[in-house]
Protein backbone atom coordinates (compact mmCIF):
# COMPACT_ATOMS: atom_id res chain seq x y z
CA UNK A 1 0.00 0.00 0.00
CA UNK A 2 1.68 3.05 -0.94
CA UNK A 3 1.73 6.05 1.40
CA UNK A 4 1.17 10.01 0.72
CA UNK A 5 1.80 11.93 3.42
CA UNK A 6 -0.36 14.39 1.99
CA UNK A 7 -3.00 12.53 0.87
CA UNK A 8 -3.16 11.26 4.89
CA UNK A 9 -2.66 14.67 6.56
CA UNK A 10 -5.69 15.63 4.62
CA UNK A 11 -7.94 12.46 5.32
CA UNK A 12 -6.90 12.81 9.02
CA UNK A 13 -7.61 17.12 8.72
CA UNK A 14 -11.25 15.84 6.92
CA UNK A 15 -12.19 13.33 9.74
CA UNK A 16 -12.15 15.72 12.64
CA UNK A 17 -14.92 17.66 13.88
CA UNK A 18 -13.39 20.91 12.72
CA UNK A 19 -14.14 19.94 9.57
CA UNK A 20 -17.79 20.01 10.28
CA UNK A 21 -18.22 22.73 12.56
CA UNK A 22 -20.89 25.26 11.46
CA UNK A 23 -21.91 28.63 12.61
CA UNK A 24 -25.25 26.86 14.50
CA UNK A 25 -23.09 24.30 16.63
CA UNK A 26 -20.64 27.53 17.34
CA UNK A 27 -23.61 29.19 18.94
CA UNK A 28 -24.89 25.87 20.80
CA UNK A 29 -21.52 25.41 22.17
CA UNK A 30 -21.70 29.05 23.06
CA UNK A 31 -25.27 27.96 24.91
CA UNK A 32 -23.84 25.52 26.15
CA UNK A 33 -20.29 27.19 27.91
CA UNK A 34 -23.24 30.27 29.15
CA UNK A 35 -25.55 27.11 30.71
CA UNK A 36 -22.33 25.83 32.49
CA UNK A 37 -20.75 29.29 33.56
CA UNK A 38 -24.48 30.22 34.82
CA UNK A 39 -23.95 26.60 36.50
CA UNK A 40 -20.84 27.26 38.26
CA UNK A 41 -20.35 30.81 38.78
CA UNK A 42 -23.63 32.06 39.55
CA UNK A 43 -25.05 28.56 41.37
CA UNK A 44 -28.08 28.89 39.04
CA UNK A 45 -29.68 25.30 39.32
CA UNK A 46 -26.01 23.71 39.30
CA UNK A 47 -27.25 19.72 40.04
CA UNK A 48 -29.30 20.44 36.70
CA UNK A 49 -27.42 23.53 34.32
CA UNK A 50 -24.22 22.00 34.93
CA UNK A 51 -25.02 18.26 32.71
CA UNK A 52 -27.50 20.47 30.25
CA UNK A 53 -24.79 22.47 29.52
CA UNK A 54 -22.25 19.54 29.39
CA UNK A 55 -24.83 17.53 27.36
CA UNK A 56 -25.37 20.71 25.22
CA UNK A 57 -21.83 20.97 24.86
CA UNK A 58 -21.17 17.46 23.54
CA UNK A 59 -23.98 17.21 21.04
CA UNK A 60 -23.08 19.80 19.05
CA UNK A 61 -19.55 18.97 18.32
CA UNK A 62 -19.81 17.40 14.92
CA UNK A 63 -19.16 13.94 14.60
CA UNK A 64 -19.68 12.87 18.11
CA UNK A 65 -22.65 10.79 17.81
CA UNK A 66 -24.15 12.56 21.43
CA UNK A 67 -26.94 14.69 19.86
CA UNK A 68 -30.26 12.94 21.59
CA UNK A 69 -31.20 12.21 17.70
CA UNK A 70 -27.87 10.19 16.92
CA UNK A 71 -29.31 6.44 16.87
CA UNK A 72 -27.01 4.38 18.62
CA UNK A 73 -25.08 7.43 20.25
CA UNK A 74 -24.36 7.36 24.27
CA UNK A 75 -27.22 9.78 24.86
CA UNK A 76 -29.27 8.38 22.31
CA UNK A 77 -29.83 5.83 25.09
CA UNK A 78 -30.11 8.61 27.80
CA UNK A 79 -32.90 10.08 25.70
CA UNK A 80 -34.86 7.44 25.79
CA UNK A 81 -35.70 7.96 28.99
CA UNK A 82 -37.11 11.04 28.19
CA UNK A 83 -39.01 9.86 25.10
CA UNK A 84 -40.43 7.18 26.89
CA UNK A 85 -41.34 8.84 29.83
CA UNK A 86 -39.13 6.60 32.30
CA UNK A 87 -36.98 9.37 33.85
CA UNK A 88 -39.18 12.46 34.88
CA UNK A 89 -41.51 10.03 37.32
CA UNK A 90 -38.37 8.39 39.01
CA UNK A 91 -36.86 11.76 39.67
CA UNK A 92 -40.42 12.72 41.21
CA UNK A 93 -40.31 9.47 43.18
CA UNK A 94 -37.20 11.09 44.69
CA UNK A 95 -38.71 14.65 45.20
CA UNK A 96 -41.42 12.19 47.17
CA UNK A 97 -38.94 10.57 49.35
CA UNK A 98 -37.54 14.45 50.18
CA UNK A 99 -41.19 15.95 50.68
CA UNK A 100 -42.45 16.20 54.28
CA UNK A 101 -46.23 16.97 54.17
CA UNK A 102 -46.98 17.57 57.61
CA UNK A 103 -47.30 21.54 56.70
CA UNK A 104 -50.13 20.60 54.36
CA UNK A 105 -51.77 17.91 56.29
CA UNK A 106 -51.33 20.42 59.27
CA UNK A 107 -53.33 23.42 57.19
CA UNK A 108 -54.88 21.39 54.23
CA UNK A 109 -56.28 24.65 53.23
CA UNK A 110 -53.05 25.80 51.90
CA UNK A 111 -53.81 23.29 48.61
CA UNK A 112 -56.18 26.02 47.09
CA UNK A 113 -53.10 28.10 47.28
CA UNK A 114 -51.41 25.65 44.90
CA UNK A 115 -54.57 25.78 42.93
CA UNK A 116 -54.89 29.23 42.42
CA UNK A 117 -50.69 29.60 41.29
CA UNK A 118 -51.68 26.92 38.10
CA UNK A 119 -53.36 30.13 36.64
CA UNK A 120 -49.84 31.22 35.59
CA UNK A 121 -50.31 28.15 33.53
CA UNK A 122 -53.30 28.87 31.60
CA UNK A 123 -52.75 32.28 31.10
CA UNK A 124 -49.30 31.04 29.59
CA UNK A 125 -51.17 28.63 27.69
CA UNK A 126 -53.68 31.38 26.02
CA UNK A 127 -50.42 33.44 25.66
CA UNK A 128 -49.34 30.90 23.67
CA UNK A 129 -51.69 30.01 21.45
CA UNK A 130 -52.25 33.95 21.25
CA UNK A 131 -48.25 33.92 19.54
CA UNK A 132 -49.40 31.13 16.87
CA UNK A 133 -48.45 27.96 19.05
CA UNK A 134 -50.94 24.87 18.28
CA UNK A 135 -52.82 23.56 21.47
CA UNK A 136 -50.34 20.88 22.39
CA UNK A 137 -47.51 23.15 21.86
CA UNK A 138 -49.15 25.58 24.54
CA UNK A 139 -50.20 23.40 27.05
CA UNK A 140 -46.11 21.82 27.06
CA UNK A 141 -45.06 25.76 27.01
CA UNK A 142 -47.90 26.75 29.82
CA UNK A 143 -47.09 23.88 32.09
CA UNK A 144 -43.86 25.79 32.67
CA UNK A 145 -45.64 27.82 35.04
CA UNK A 146 -45.67 25.17 37.21
CA UNK A 147 -42.29 25.91 38.13
CA UNK A 148 -41.61 22.15 38.11
CA UNK A 149 -38.58 20.74 36.12
CA UNK A 150 -39.60 16.83 36.06
CA UNK A 151 -43.16 18.00 34.85
CA UNK A 152 -42.33 20.34 32.25
CA UNK A 153 -40.16 17.57 30.80
CA UNK A 154 -42.73 14.88 30.94
CA UNK A 155 -45.63 17.22 29.34
CA UNK A 156 -43.38 18.48 26.84
CA UNK A 157 -41.77 14.82 26.14
CA UNK A 158 -45.79 13.58 25.41
CA UNK A 159 -47.15 16.71 23.79
CA UNK A 160 -44.04 18.59 22.29
CA UNK A 161 -41.17 16.81 21.63
CA UNK A 162 -39.63 19.31 19.26
CA UNK A 163 -39.83 21.81 21.83
CA UNK A 164 -38.51 19.86 24.43
CA UNK A 165 -34.98 21.91 24.54
CA UNK A 166 -36.16 24.79 24.95
CA UNK A 167 -39.02 24.46 27.55
CA UNK A 168 -36.47 22.11 30.05
CA UNK A 169 -33.80 25.25 29.49
CA UNK A 170 -36.99 27.96 30.15
CA UNK A 171 -38.12 25.82 33.06
CA UNK A 172 -34.94 25.63 35.02
CA UNK A 173 -33.57 28.89 34.63
CA UNK A 174 -36.58 30.56 35.98
CA UNK A 175 -36.47 27.85 38.59
CA UNK A 176 -33.31 29.26 39.59
CA UNK A 177 -34.58 32.47 39.39
CA UNK A 178 -37.26 32.02 41.36
CA UNK A 179 -34.82 34.85 44.39
CA UNK A 180 -35.12 37.24 41.47
CA UNK A 181 -38.40 37.00 40.03
CA UNK A 182 -41.07 36.47 43.32
CA UNK A 183 -39.78 39.33 45.88
CA UNK A 184 -40.77 42.10 43.49
CA UNK A 185 -44.21 40.84 42.09
CA UNK A 186 -44.80 39.81 46.52
CA UNK A 187 -43.90 43.13 47.52
CA UNK A 188 -45.90 45.01 44.90
CA UNK A 189 -49.06 42.95 45.38
CA UNK A 190 -49.10 43.18 49.19
CA UNK A 191 -48.89 45.84 52.01
CA UNK A 192 -46.00 46.07 54.75
CA UNK A 193 -49.25 45.19 57.74
CA UNK A 194 -50.20 41.82 55.16
CA UNK A 195 -45.91 41.09 55.45
CA UNK A 196 -46.61 41.40 58.63
CA UNK A 197 -48.78 38.87 59.90
CA UNK A 198 -47.50 36.03 61.81
CA UNK A 199 -49.46 32.59 61.40
CA UNK A 200 -50.38 30.32 64.59
CA UNK A 201 -48.02 27.24 65.28
CA UNK A 202 -49.21 24.47 62.88
CA UNK A 203 -50.47 21.64 64.38
CA UNK A 204 -48.93 18.28 65.13
CA UNK A 205 -50.16 15.51 62.71
CA UNK A 206 -50.68 11.79 63.47
CA UNK A 207 -48.01 9.26 61.55
CA UNK A 208 -50.64 7.42 60.40
CA UNK A 209 -52.03 9.84 58.77
CA UNK A 210 -48.98 10.66 57.05
CA UNK A 211 -48.90 7.43 56.33
CA UNK A 212 -52.28 7.05 55.07
CA UNK A 213 -52.37 10.09 52.47
CA UNK A 214 -50.18 9.16 49.83
CA UNK A 215 -52.06 6.17 49.70
CA UNK A 216 -55.62 8.38 49.38
CA UNK A 217 -54.26 10.61 46.92
CA UNK A 218 -53.29 8.13 44.67
CA UNK A 219 -56.17 6.56 44.59
CA UNK A 220 -58.10 9.90 44.59
CA UNK A 221 -56.27 11.63 41.76
CA UNK A 222 -54.76 8.63 39.56
CA UNK A 223 -58.65 7.97 39.21
CA UNK A 224 -60.19 10.98 38.31
CA UNK A 225 -56.95 11.85 35.93
CA UNK A 226 -55.27 8.44 34.87
CA UNK A 227 -52.41 10.69 32.81
CA UNK A 228 -51.36 12.31 36.18
CA UNK A 229 -50.54 8.18 36.88
CA UNK A 230 -46.88 7.94 36.34
CA UNK A 231 -45.93 11.14 37.94
CA UNK A 232 -48.26 11.45 40.94
CA UNK A 233 -47.86 7.33 41.17
CA UNK A 234 -44.22 8.14 41.67
CA UNK A 235 -44.25 11.06 43.68
CA UNK A 236 -46.62 9.24 46.30
CA UNK A 237 -44.53 6.18 46.50
CA UNK A 238 -41.34 7.98 47.34
CA UNK A 239 -43.12 9.78 50.14
CA UNK A 240 -44.81 6.48 51.67
CA UNK A 241 -40.89 4.98 51.29
CA UNK A 242 -40.77 8.01 54.02
CA UNK A 243 -43.36 7.50 55.97
CA UNK A 244 -44.10 4.21 56.09
CA UNK A 245 -40.47 3.81 58.67
CA UNK A 246 -39.98 0.09 57.22
CA UNK A 247 -38.24 0.64 54.17
CA UNK A 248 -35.21 2.61 55.32
CA UNK A 249 -32.61 1.27 52.24
CA UNK A 250 -35.46 2.47 49.84
CA UNK A 251 -36.41 5.70 51.07
CA UNK A 252 -32.08 6.38 51.37
CA UNK A 253 -31.70 5.39 48.00
CA UNK A 254 -34.55 6.93 46.10
CA UNK A 255 -33.98 10.45 48.05
CA UNK A 256 -30.48 10.53 46.99
CA UNK A 257 -28.14 8.08 44.42
CA UNK A 258 -31.35 7.34 42.64
CA UNK A 259 -32.14 10.69 42.39
CA UNK A 260 -29.04 12.25 41.76
CA UNK A 261 -28.48 9.23 38.91
CA UNK A 262 -31.61 9.98 37.37
CA UNK A 263 -30.99 13.73 37.14
CA UNK A 264 -27.34 13.32 35.38
CA UNK A 265 -29.08 11.30 32.77
CA UNK A 266 -32.24 13.16 32.62
CA UNK A 267 -29.92 16.92 32.30
CA UNK A 268 -27.63 15.42 29.81
CA UNK A 269 -30.78 13.90 27.69
CA UNK A 270 -32.34 17.23 27.61
CA UNK A 271 -28.91 18.50 26.94
CA UNK A 272 -28.44 16.75 24.19
CA UNK A 273 -31.12 17.59 22.65
CA UNK A 274 -30.14 21.47 22.42
CA UNK A 275 -28.85 21.09 19.10
CA UNK A 276 -29.15 23.99 16.77
CA UNK A 277 -32.03 22.90 14.46
CA UNK A 278 -33.98 22.48 17.67
CA UNK A 279 -32.75 25.66 19.44
CA UNK A 280 -31.96 28.81 17.36
CA UNK A 281 -35.50 29.55 16.46
CA UNK A 282 -38.18 31.94 16.88
CA UNK A 283 -40.54 29.87 18.78
CA UNK A 284 -37.34 28.96 21.61
CA UNK A 285 -37.01 33.06 22.04
CA UNK A 286 -41.08 33.28 22.47
CA UNK A 287 -40.78 30.26 25.09
CA UNK A 288 -38.43 32.11 26.73
CA UNK A 289 -40.71 35.28 27.50
CA UNK A 290 -43.71 32.77 27.70
CA UNK A 291 -41.62 31.52 30.38
CA UNK A 292 -41.23 34.80 32.35
CA UNK A 293 -44.63 35.65 31.67
CA UNK A 294 -45.63 32.01 33.49
CA UNK A 295 -43.62 32.19 36.64
CA UNK A 296 -45.28 35.93 37.11
CA UNK A 297 -48.67 34.83 36.89
CA UNK A 298 -47.99 31.76 38.81
CA UNK A 299 -46.78 34.12 41.64
CA UNK A 300 -49.54 36.72 41.56
CA UNK A 301 -52.20 33.85 41.67
CA UNK A 302 -51.16 32.38 44.68
CA UNK A 303 -50.26 35.97 46.36
CA UNK A 304 -53.98 37.38 45.18
CA UNK A 305 -55.65 34.21 46.35
CA UNK A 306 -53.76 33.88 49.47
CA UNK A 307 -54.99 37.79 50.25
CA UNK A 308 -58.37 36.23 49.59
CA UNK A 309 -57.57 34.12 52.75
CA UNK A 310 -56.04 36.53 54.43
CA UNK A 311 -59.54 38.45 54.62
CA UNK A 312 -61.51 35.62 54.98
CA UNK A 313 -59.79 34.51 58.38
CA UNK A 314 -59.44 37.33 59.39
CA UNK A 315 -56.00 38.41 59.16
CA UNK A 316 -54.80 34.75 60.22
CA UNK A 317 -53.30 34.02 57.10
CA UNK A 318 -50.08 35.71 55.51
CA UNK A 319 -50.38 36.20 51.85
CA UNK A 320 -46.47 35.65 51.14
CA UNK A 321 -47.04 32.68 51.69
CA UNK A 322 -49.46 32.17 48.11
CA UNK A 323 -46.22 33.05 46.32
CA UNK A 324 -45.27 29.40 47.25
CA UNK A 325 -47.94 27.73 45.21
CA UNK A 326 -45.90 27.59 41.94
CA UNK A 327 -44.00 24.73 43.33
CA UNK A 328 -40.03 25.26 43.04
CA UNK A 329 -39.75 23.36 46.43
CA UNK A 330 -38.62 24.88 48.66
CA UNK A 331 -36.92 27.50 47.33
CA UNK A 332 -40.10 29.48 46.64
CA UNK A 333 -41.09 28.83 50.02
CA UNK A 334 -37.70 29.85 51.50
CA UNK A 335 -38.18 33.34 49.00
CA UNK A 336 -41.69 33.64 51.37
CA UNK A 337 -39.88 33.43 54.30
CA UNK A 338 -37.50 36.01 53.38
CA UNK A 339 -39.50 38.41 52.39
CA UNK A 340 -41.18 38.05 55.62
CA UNK A 341 -38.81 38.51 57.34
CA UNK A 342 -37.61 41.64 55.75
CA UNK A 343 -41.06 42.86 56.85
CA UNK A 344 -40.54 41.40 60.18
CA UNK A 345 -36.89 39.66 61.66
CA UNK A 346 -39.55 37.82 63.84
CA UNK A 347 -41.81 36.32 61.68
CA UNK A 348 -40.76 32.72 60.71
CA UNK A 349 -43.23 31.66 57.44
CA UNK A 350 -40.77 29.05 56.41
CA UNK A 351 -42.83 26.20 57.52
CA UNK A 352 -46.66 27.59 56.67
CA UNK A 353 -45.23 28.34 53.07
CA UNK A 354 -44.05 24.56 52.79
CA UNK A 355 -48.10 23.56 53.03
CA UNK A 356 -49.04 25.68 49.30
CA UNK A 357 -45.24 24.97 48.17
CA UNK A 358 -46.01 21.07 48.09
CA UNK A 359 -49.72 21.77 47.44
CA UNK A 360 -48.01 23.50 43.91
CA UNK A 361 -46.40 19.95 43.34
CA UNK A 362 -49.56 18.28 43.45
CA UNK A 363 -51.30 21.12 41.90
CA UNK A 364 -49.06 21.16 38.81
CA UNK A 365 -49.02 17.59 38.55
CA UNK A 366 -52.47 17.48 38.23
CA UNK A 367 -52.47 20.42 35.88
CA UNK A 368 -50.69 17.63 33.69
CA UNK A 369 -52.73 15.13 34.10
CA UNK A 370 -55.51 17.46 32.71
CA UNK A 371 -53.25 18.02 29.63
CA UNK A 372 -52.97 14.36 29.13
CA UNK A 373 -56.17 13.88 29.58
CA UNK A 374 -57.45 16.72 27.04
CA UNK A 375 -54.41 16.39 24.29
CA UNK A 376 -52.32 13.22 24.93
CA UNK A 377 -52.65 10.18 22.61
CA UNK A 378 -55.11 8.26 25.85
CA UNK A 379 -52.76 4.81 24.71
CA UNK A 380 -54.58 3.61 27.88
CA UNK A 381 -57.82 3.83 26.89
CA UNK A 382 -57.08 2.68 23.23
CA UNK A 383 -55.71 -0.35 25.21
CA UNK A 384 -58.80 -0.94 27.23
CA UNK A 385 -61.29 -0.68 24.40
CA UNK A 386 -58.80 -3.14 22.26
CA UNK A 387 -59.35 -5.60 25.40
CA UNK A 388 -63.25 -4.42 25.63
CA UNK A 389 -64.39 -7.01 22.98
CA UNK A 390 -62.29 -9.68 24.37
CA UNK A 391 -63.28 -9.31 27.95
CA UNK A 392 -66.93 -8.72 27.17
CA UNK A 393 -66.95 -5.42 28.99
CA UNK A 394 -67.76 -2.20 27.34
CA UNK A 395 -66.42 -0.05 30.44
CA UNK A 396 -68.78 3.12 29.92
CA UNK A 397 -67.13 4.86 32.04
CA UNK A 398 -63.84 4.86 29.71
CA UNK A 399 -65.49 4.69 26.32
CA UNK A 400 -67.30 8.07 27.59
CA UNK A 401 -63.62 9.60 28.02
CA UNK A 402 -62.49 8.09 24.34
CA UNK A 403 -65.63 9.84 23.26
CA UNK A 404 -64.95 12.82 24.81
CA UNK A 405 -61.33 13.05 23.77
CA UNK A 406 -62.21 12.03 20.13
CA UNK A 407 -64.73 15.00 20.33
CA UNK A 408 -61.73 17.37 21.37
CA UNK A 409 -59.63 16.16 18.68
CA UNK A 410 -61.69 16.52 16.10
CA UNK B 1 -56.62 33.04 15.63
CA UNK B 2 -59.93 34.10 17.69
CA UNK B 3 -61.47 30.21 17.67
CA UNK B 4 -57.97 29.27 18.95
CA UNK B 5 -57.85 31.69 21.86
CA UNK B 6 -61.30 31.18 22.53
CA UNK B 7 -60.51 27.56 22.91
CA UNK B 8 -57.44 27.86 25.29
CA UNK B 9 -59.92 30.66 27.29
CA UNK B 10 -62.54 27.86 27.59
CA UNK B 11 -59.92 24.88 28.06
CA UNK B 12 -58.23 26.76 30.80
CA UNK B 13 -61.43 27.69 32.34
CA UNK B 14 -62.09 23.96 32.63
CA UNK B 15 -59.06 23.07 33.73
CA UNK B 16 -58.73 25.36 36.80
CA UNK B 17 -62.32 24.43 37.78
CA UNK B 18 -60.65 20.50 37.34
CA UNK B 19 -57.82 21.63 39.47
CA UNK B 20 -59.69 23.59 42.37
CA UNK B 21 -62.53 20.79 42.18
CA UNK B 22 -59.81 17.81 42.50
CA UNK B 23 -57.65 20.02 45.66
CA UNK B 24 -61.06 20.46 47.66
CA UNK B 25 -61.92 16.73 47.36
CA UNK B 26 -58.31 16.16 49.02
CA UNK B 27 -58.40 19.03 52.39
CA UNK B 28 -61.90 17.24 52.82
CA UNK B 29 -60.31 13.78 52.54
CA UNK B 30 -57.20 15.10 54.69
CA UNK B 31 -59.91 17.03 57.39
CA UNK B 32 -61.54 13.47 57.66
CA UNK B 33 -58.51 11.54 57.93
CA UNK B 34 -57.11 14.15 60.88
CA UNK B 35 -60.86 13.96 62.65
CA UNK B 36 -60.46 9.93 62.61
CA UNK B 37 -56.70 9.62 63.69
CA UNK B 38 -56.28 12.74 65.69
CA UNK B 39 -52.68 13.01 66.64
CA UNK B 40 -51.38 11.34 70.00
CA UNK B 41 -48.29 12.45 71.94
CA UNK B 42 -45.97 9.07 71.85
CA UNK B 43 -46.05 7.57 74.87
CA UNK B 44 -42.48 8.32 76.72
CA UNK B 45 -40.57 5.16 77.90
CA UNK B 46 -40.14 4.92 81.57
CA UNK B 47 -36.49 6.53 82.30
CA UNK B 48 -34.71 5.14 85.24
CA UNK B 49 -33.93 7.55 88.21
CA UNK B 50 -30.30 7.46 88.77
CA UNK B 51 -30.23 8.85 92.35
CA UNK B 52 -26.97 9.49 94.81
CA UNK B 53 -27.26 8.34 98.08
CA UNK B 54 -29.65 10.41 100.55
CA UNK B 55 -27.50 12.17 102.84
CA UNK B 56 -26.93 10.34 106.21
CA UNK B 57 -27.48 6.83 104.46
CA UNK B 58 -23.65 6.44 103.60
CA UNK B 59 -22.51 4.13 106.54
CA UNK B 60 -26.20 1.66 105.87
CA UNK B 61 -24.81 1.99 101.19
CA UNK B 62 -21.13 1.10 102.86
CA UNK B 63 -22.57 -1.78 105.36
CA UNK B 64 -24.90 -3.50 103.03
CA UNK B 65 -22.02 -2.81 100.35
CA UNK B 66 -19.84 -5.19 102.14
CA UNK B 67 -22.23 -7.96 103.04
CA UNK B 68 -23.60 -8.74 99.34
CA UNK B 69 -19.46 -8.39 98.04
CA UNK B 70 -18.77 -10.94 100.79
CA UNK B 71 -22.22 -12.57 100.05
CA UNK B 72 -21.92 -12.34 95.95
CA UNK B 73 -17.94 -13.50 96.09
CA UNK B 74 -17.10 -9.96 94.17
CA UNK B 75 -15.14 -7.03 94.64
CA UNK B 76 -17.05 -4.09 96.22
CA UNK B 77 -15.59 -2.04 93.02
CA UNK B 78 -17.81 -4.37 90.44
CA UNK B 79 -21.19 -3.72 91.91
CA UNK B 80 -22.34 -0.29 92.89
CA UNK B 81 -25.64 0.69 95.22
CA UNK B 82 -27.24 3.87 95.01
CA UNK B 83 -29.90 4.32 97.08
CA UNK B 84 -32.28 2.44 99.57
CA UNK B 85 -36.03 3.00 99.90
CA UNK B 86 -37.39 2.67 103.34
CA UNK B 87 -41.00 1.38 103.30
Amino acid sequence: MEFSFGASASKIIHSTGFSELAGGDLIMIGVGCTLIYLAIRKKFEPLLLLPMGFGCLLANLPLSMMKATDSGGLLNFFYQGVQHEILPPIIFMGVGALTDFGPLLANPTTLLLGAAAQIGVYTTLIGAVYLGFNMQEAAAIGIIGGADGPTSIFIASKLAPHLLAPIAVAAYSYMSLVPLIQPPIMKLLTTEEERKIKMAQLKQISQTVKILFPIVVTFVCCLLLPGVTPLLGMFMLGNLFRESGVTQRLHETTETHLINIMTIMLALSVGSSMTADSFLRLETIKIIVLGLLAFGFATAGGLLFGKIMCKATGGKVNPLIGSAGVSAVPMAARVSQKVGADADSSNFLLMHAMGPNVAGVIGSAVAAGIFVSLFGDMTGVDTHAALAPVIGNPEPGIQAIATVVDAIKQ
Amino acid sequence: MEVSVSSAVNVSILAMSVIFTVLIILIFTIKTLVKLIPYQESPVAPVRKIVASAPGQDDHVAAITASLAAHMGKSPDEFRIVNIQSR
